[in-house]
């Protein structure tokens, strides 16, 4: 029921926004969505309080958490459900879903000055599929959200982007859309060689799991091809080398509170759906496969963060860095340790949160300065000292400072990857490759803060360039606290974690 | 115990300093100076009863705050381990920080110094992070903490963020040492996936181990061959004598950027942009031990390593030498003590590697003494300078600044290593130990301290020297510009840190004279006692950081043997006698080129070799370059090849499948007749395509 609540609320929201005027947008976009954010907190601590120990919700059903499941349609001799529920993993990503969500439209309110109603609708409506993925239990239902995603985001980028916006919105729609296709192709290629009777996520991961006799195709098992195929797919949204140049493009173009969305939630998309799918439902073929997924996460992990160090524009930097940072997630996954995959979770909300607010910083001071190139500005921290200074907290954040998130974070999968089974003696190396990207997200960061934020003030403005006002800065202080309160206590959102990635780690492989 | 009880205010009372200062600093009076004090002054004083109770015997190793506690086999605690070496490295810190909070009244305060809350922030925060470090009872923890004062040392090294210098500076000092600590990261990982532990001290209840520590579980690993549960050797390949000396020296590089030993030493003489306290307190006394306290605190690991011990002493001797030599030609107050400074920690770090490991806490302490009371003088000249730090602009300030003089020369005949005073007890002991360990030890171990010792001995003669060139130029002779005849006066915060600072400087060395114990048979080595603990049982049996249990690790499992080539007791008095004729010598020759009234630049003989000092070695041009000459322009190549290939596919397959589309659109030319013409063939290839298939013809 409250999962529904949730979607519907912010569905009649979303109706609300649009047919509202603009000079109301975005204050009753604002108060709508503190409604599934507020109800999300309210789940999360129940959660927190009363589900102590659920399992996994694809491989344990009956411990699924706000769960319900009402019958749809019939395709063939496949059962199609309104299926919901929450677990471990997808309880925290629902909570940072839709707290980021109210902050960014708060983060929208000075940027945004045209079309107010349909930014705001179409905001909310994103919001209603990103709940809907991380809470979706059956396949059919899933899918719909997650390519419910693509249309709002299109055309945020599409009508609200910069100068480049509408190649930038084709490139991330037309890109991330054939992925799709192709994950799905690979998905009903396992679906139709199994004799499974429900599209649920969980009677999937049963059927996968026990799958016998499939075809070999080419020298290679269906199952292989099919997790490539879904890998390929889910990679993309991540995104990891070489697949990521919709990523940086889509940033630079889109608004600032539409990058917080991108960056904080639907590249989670991307590694939550390989978490469900190709690393709990093929987790077989996943161990076996986890030395070249390692190397992909590596390569883009170091690769990510060597292209942040050539960009001049703040916002490239910060969307390249996210290459980087989410390069350790494949890492932890492919890992199978309770730090490697609990880690790479955790990461998830970590990266987040602190990309969200970095993203939020860039925009307080582009709101302000009109530009984000490095070059153009100097000496900020004279004029807008308590944005620097979060500015500085988050970019610190970002480096993996002790006691905030990205810590915590890198560290357990560091931790968890380190001498991980499925890598065997490569484990030690790929790590401490991996680690190398600490090194360099410092140079580029430290770098871009000492060139726009310090020095003597220099900017060419015909107008004085003023502290930010308090609607703009509070949502960044949010996050800031968010983020050192999971630094200092990671086990709010850890220790929920753990109970539901232990069942993945105890099926398969068995190491 | 009541004072364990209360010890975790030790560090929280800095953070709420911190707190206090960043949002009410501006509304109250002294921008936040008076809750820095109160709070490291009560956090001294709660420092000094640890320290009263740990004398009593008493220790303490708890877990005081779990981290993580969803994983059973691997779980990241927050805890306290009170020994006599944490205790003594408490008081140290604490000291620094009340003295520089009170002397920044004068330094920061009385100079109409803007950003006061932000300043008096950073030096709680820092405060409370270092403490936290000192505290800490397990290697992640430490991490942390370590990371957390990097922090602090940027923020206040940027802190006048407005000019170029510091903000570059400050990013440099980050970014060096976060290279070492990503050696230290991997360490840290390392460490505790091999051991599942990362505690530097077992955890006992009732006299059972609850807990062991790494070191414990490596020294059993070795001496006893208990490696069956250790997965990671296994996937490394290696014996774990060869995997732990990996691992410490992983760990030693944090380190050695933290402690700004060669080569990550770059950062430190930059750093020197910050304010002054701030170098006293951060970048002479307190962060740069971090690394060396580090190496002590987990002791028993390097203990079993002869190859982690003969890297510690040779990268210490030459950076002591090297430094040194650096020194001898700067022309800014500050930037003397700094390369100093750098010298010194290459000392501790060769009492380490040599098996001396009384000798490093020692220095340790003198060197937090007399180099805070330096770097406090040189901010009470700066102040009277109004903030012109080049020596060859002074002269003559001995007697309009009689406080600061005398206080000074303690210190610097405490650096230089003159009898009595603290320098001299802790350097002698540092070469001595050396000297001794090299001789008895065979093999390469005992030629690398040899080689290691006779680094050391050689900048004892440098340090003696610039020290007193240093001195000279600044307050001797005639005075040199207008500011240094009329200079600015100072007040009392300023000179009362530097007397307590003085009267320390001159007398600590007390706590440790070794030689005079062995010469006399008087009991007064009082930190050895203090460190070594009683003989059987007490807290040494319990936490294995007691030096007797280091110096069976060293003996039985590195090898490390003494030697004395003419007997005891003259060893010990050529080994004195020698170090102290050297610095001696370097005193006389400061005297006698720069003594004058009107001293010249004698630097300028050296010639070549002068650029070459002057230059650093060009250590910071092939770093520079490595950063912007190497790797940016590498940067440079991979976002063209972003953009060109990786990208440039992407949009060539769109390409090709547009192209193919508007060529393929063609067809629909919307004449009637075509499309007939086309359904008609495409029926016909049809069945022709089914009949042969189909067999039909």
């Amino acid at each position: 029921m409250w999962v529904a609540a949730l979607l519907l609320v912010t569905l009649l929201g979303t109706g609300l926004v649009f047919l509202s005027p603009d000079r109301y947008a975005g204050k009753l976009a604002a108060a709508i969505s503190a409604v599934p954010a507020l109800g999300s907190i309210y789940m999360y601590w129940v959660y927190l309080t009363q589900y102590g120990g659920t399992g996994n919700a694809l491989l344990s059903p009956a411990d699924i958490a706000f769960g319900q499941q009402l019958p749809w349609i019939t395709l063939g001799e496949l059962e199609v459900s309104y299926y919901v529920g929450l677990d471990g993993i997808s309880m925290p990503l629902l909570a940072l879903t839709t707290v980021l969500t109210t902050l960014a439209i708060v983060s929208a309110w000075t940027p945004i000055d045209e079309r107010q109603s349909q930014f705001y609708g179409l905001m909310l409506f994103m919001e209603v599929s990103l709940i809907g993925v991380f809470s979706a239990l059956d396949f059919f239902l899933w899918f719909v959200f997650w390519e419910g995603v693509l249309i709002p985001m299109y055309l945020l980028i599409g009508i609200w982007g910069g100068p480049r916006r509408k190649y930038a919105a084709i490139k991330f729609f037309v890109y991330t859309n054939v992925a799709s296709l192709i994950m799905f192709a690979g998905l009903f290629a396992l679906v139709f060689s199994t004799d499974l009777t429900s599209l649920s996520l969980p009677a999937m991961a049963e059927a996968f799991r026990t799958a016998s006799g499939l075809p070999t195709i080419a020298g290679m098992n269906l199952m292989t091809i099919s997790f490539i195929m879904m890998f390929f797919g889910f990679a993309v949204k991540v995104p990891v080398f070489p697949l990521h140049t919709w990523l940086p493009d889509a940033h630079v173009e889109a608004p600032t509170p539409v990058s917080v969305m991108l960056a904080g939630v639907l590249l989670k998309m991307g590694t939550y759906a390989l978490l469900r799918f190709n690393f709990t439902m093929l987790a077989d073929t996943a161990r076996q496969l986890a030395v070249p997924l390692a190397i992909i996460g590596v390569v883009s992990v170091i690769y990510g963060a060597m292209l942040a160090l050539a960009q001049r524009d703040l916002k490239r930097i910060v969307a390249y860095s996210s290459i980087s940072s989410m390069g350790y997630v494949i890492l932890g996954l492919v890992a199978f340790t309770p730090y490697g995959m609990g880690g790479a979770t955790f990461q998830m909300i970590a990266h987040g949160l602190i990309s969200g607010l970095m993203f939020m910083c860039v925009g307080v001071i582009y709101n302000t300065t009109h530009t984000r190139m490095v070059g153009d500005m100097s000496g900020l921290a004279d004029r807008m000292p308590w944005t620097v200074g979060i500015f500085v907290a988050a970019a610190f954040g970002y480096m993996g400072l002790p006691l905030m998130a990205g810590f915590a974070g890198e560290y357990f999968i560091f931790q968890g990857s380190f001498n991980a089974p499925t890598l065997g003696g490569a484990a030690p190396v790929l790590t401490s490759l991996a680690m190398f990207g600490i090194v360099i997200v410092a140079g580029y960061l430290l770098w871009a803060m000492q060139r726009t934020l310090f020095g003597a003030f220099s900017l060419e403005t015909d107008y004085e360039v003023s502290p930010a006002a308090f609607h703009d800065v509070a949502p960044l202080a949010v996050l800031l606290l968010l983020v050192i309160a999971l630094g200092v206590a990671p086990d709010l959102s850890f220790a929920m974690i753990q109970d539901s990635i232990s069942p993945v780690l105890e099926i398969g492989g068995g190491a | 115990m009541a004072a364990f009880t209360y010890a975790p205010a030790i560090v929280l009372l800095p953070f709420v300093s911190f707190l206090v200062a960043l949002f009410a600093g501006d509304r109250m009076p002294k921008g936040g100076a008076l809750a820095g004090i109160t709070a490291t002054g009560g956090s001294l004083l709660l420092s000094i009863w640890v320290a009263l109770t740990v004398a009593g015997g008493d220790v303490h190793n708890e877990i005081l705050y779990q981290w993580t506690t969803s994983v059973e086999t691997l779980q990241l605690n927050f805890g306290l381990l009170l020994d006599p070496l944490s205790a003594l490295m408490l008081l140290i810190v604490c000291l620094i920080s009340f003295l520089v909070h009170i002397f920044s009244l004068g330094y920061m305060n009385d100079e109409g110094e803007t950003g006061l809350p932000r300043y008096y922030a950073g030096l709680g925060l820092f405060t409370a992070s270092m403490l936290g470090f000192v505290v800490a009872n397990n290697l992640l923890m430490a991490f942390m903490f370590f990371e957390l004062v990097g922090l602090c040392s940027y923020l206040l090294i940027g802190f006048w963020f407005r000019d170029d210098g510091p903000p570059s500076a400050a990013k440099k000092a980050f970014l060096v040492t976060r290279f070492g600590d990503y050696f230290f990261l991997i360490g840290v990982v390392g460490i505790f996936a091999t051991f599942g532990t990362g505690l530097f001290a077992p955890i006992t209840q009732g006299g059972e181990v609850v807990a062991e520590s790494f070191p414990m579980l490596a020294e059993h690993a070795i001496v006893d061959g208990e490696t069956a549960g250790i997965a990671m050797l296994e996937t490394v390949g290696m014996g774990p004598q060869q995997w732990f000396t990996v691992l410490g020296l992983l760990v030693l590089g944090g380190v050695v950027g933290k402690s700004a030993q060669f080569p990550l030493h770059t950062w430190l003489p930059d750093a020197m942009e910050g304010p002054t306290p701030v170098s006293a307190l951060i970048h002479a006394a307190t962060m740069v031990a971090a690394g060396v306290y580090l190496v002590a605190r987990m002791y028993g690991f390097y203990a079993l390593s002869p190859t982690a011990l003969a890297v510690i002493a040779l990268i210490g001797g030459f950076t002591a030498l090297f430094a040194a030599t650096m020194g001898l030609v700067k022309q800014e107050i500050k930037q003397v003590l700094a390369y100093s400074t750098i010298s010194q920690y290459g000392y501790m770090m060769l009492a380490l590697g040599s098996g001396g490991y009384i000798a490093a806490v020692f220095h340790l302490t003198t060197h937090a003494v007399f180099k805070a009371l330096l770097f406090l003088g040189a901010g009470s000249v700066i102040i009277a300078m109004h903030h012109n730090e080049n020596m060859w602009d002074m002269g003559g300030l001995k007697d309009r600044m009689p406080v600061t003089y005398w206080t000074f020369l303690a210190g610097s005949l405490a650096l230089a290593g003159i009898v009595p005073f603290a320098g001299f007890w802790s350097k002698d002991e540092v070469l001595y130990e050396a000297l001794i360990h090299g001789f008895g030890t065979e093999g390469g171990l005992g030629t690398a301290y040899l080689i290691a010792y006779a680094m050391g001995l050689l900048a004892v003669f440098f340090t003696g020297f610039y020290t007193f060139r240093m001195v000279y130029l600044t307050f001797h002779g005639d005075a040199r510009s207008d500011t240094a005849r009329d200079p600015e006066p100072v007040r009392w915060n300023v000179k009362g840190p530097l007397t307590v600072l003085g009267i320390l400087a001159t007398t600590i060395g007390f706590i440790n004279m070794a030689p005079v114990a062995k010469l006399t048979g008087a009991e007064i080595d009082f930190l050895h006692k203090w460190l070594n603990g009683p003989e059987n049982g007490g807290w040494p049996a319990a936490l294995n950081t007691g030096l007797h249990h280091y110096e069976g690790l060293l003996h039985d499992v590195s090898h490390v043997v003494k030697g004395y080539p003419l007997g005891e007791t003259p060893t010990l008095l050529a080994s004195a006698g020698v170090s102290l004729g050297l610095a001696l010598a370097g005193v006389l020759v400061a005297r006698t080129l720069y003594a004058g009234a009107d001293p010249v630049e004698h630097t300028d003989k050296l010639g070549g070799l002068k650029t070459l000092l002057m230059h650093n070695y060009y250590q910071d041009e092939y770093q520079v370059w490595l950063a912007t000459g190497v790797t940016y322009p590498l940067a440079r190549v991979m976002n063209k090849f972003d953009q060109g290939v990786v990208d440039g596919v992407v949009n060539g397959i769109s390409s090709v499948s547009l192209f193919g589309g508007s060529r393929i659109r063609r067809i629909q030319s919307g004449v009637v007749s075509n499309y007939a013409t086309l359904l008609t063939l495409g029926l016909v290839l049809l069945l022709a395509a089914f009949g042969i298939m189909g067999g039909w013809f």
